[in-house]
């Protein structure tokens, strides 16, 4: 199956990898996998006071198009407020990175990879 | 006909895999093309149909993995989708941090010693929730099935680990 360049380019250079401490108030997680094929992924955000997103880093063990994903995902969510953010949809993350039907699970990883991230800030600043 | 029926199983999760493989050889040779060379085109377009059908039954059956799987989709047990995302915090971080020892894998001084604690941990993990599907497809009431499924989900995760596992071993050592 062909990537597309934006995938490869998202594959070949991933933004934003990396780990924030978990354990840092400001700093949100979100932990997803897909059993169908064992992908893991963790998307973590550091998330001000005014409740705007200032740093995303992201880890993920899948493949090309999960990696991508996670990696665009990063660069979107940079700057706006967990609100916007937690209104991404997976739909739009596989039109940029024109996924083909079958990687579209890993579009959808990524969207839940950022509501668990916001789940997981809501409950830290409960 | 249900992929036990084929063999004269009754649905459930314990197969005893000899027995499988002999009941699948046999019925194979009963279908076999050669037997229906001179058969009408009908006859033979069902022969085919009868070996695919023994096949699938057979590949299904034969990976504890997908056997649980069919048996629960037989059950009719009301499992989450395929693409619906696994979210149990604690068990990816468990997951996350086998995918950075199989990372460090190739960078260890001792790489067989490497390998073999790799190995140790994904074996320890998976036999564990091994043992528990089991009990509970055995147990077969409508929570333990869900809860069956939970786990092999789980046992999925280690699957990927131990084919990526696999795969490293082959570079590592084919060269």
């Amino acid at each position: 199956m062909a990537y597309s360049a934006k995938v490869i380019d998202h594959y070949e250079n991933p933004r934003n990898v990396g780990s924030m401490d978990k354990n840092d108030p400001q700093v949100a997680t979100g932990m997803v996998g897909a059993p169908a094929c064992g992908d893991v992924m963790k998307l973590q955000l550091k998330i001000n006071d005014d409740g705007i997103i200032e740093d995303a880093k992201f880890k993920t063990y899948g493949c090309g198009s999960a990696i991508a994903s996670s990696s665009l995902v990063t660069e979107w969510v940079k700057g706006k407020s967990i609100d916007e953010a937690g209104k991404i949809k997976n739909t739009a993350i596989a039109e940029e990175l024109a996924l083909p039907p079958v990687k579209i699970h890993c579009s959808i990883l990524a969207e839940d990879a950022i509501k668990a991230a916001i789940a997981d800030y809501r409950s830290k600043t409960a | 006909m249900n992929y036990f029926q084929i063999f004269g199983f009754s649905a459930q999760f314990a197969v005893d895999i000899n027995q499988l493989v002999e009941l699948y050889q046999t019925l194979q040779k009963k279908v076999h093309p050669d037997k229906f060379a001179h058969a009408s085109s009908q006859d033979q377009l069902v022969a085919v149909k009868k070996s695919t059908l023994i096949n699938d039954a057979y590949q299904t059956l034969k990976n504890p993995l997908t056997r649980a799987q069919y048996l629960l989709e037989l059950r009719e047990s009301d499992q989450p989708s395929e693409q619906a995302s696994f979210s149990d915090n604690s068990f990816l971080m468990r997951q996350m941090e086998l995918h950075e020892m199989l990372d460090d894998v190739k960078h260890a001084d001792d790489i067989e010693h490497a390998i073999f604690e790799l190995s140790k941990e994904l074996n320890t993990g998976s036999a564990e929730l091994f043992s528990t599907m089991q009990s509970q497809l055995d147990e077969n009431t409508t929570s333990s099935n869900l809860l069956a499924g939970d786990n092999l989900r789980k046992l999925k995760f280690y699957k990927k680990l131990q084919v990526d596992l696999d795969k490293l071993e082959d570079q590592l050592f084919d060269d």
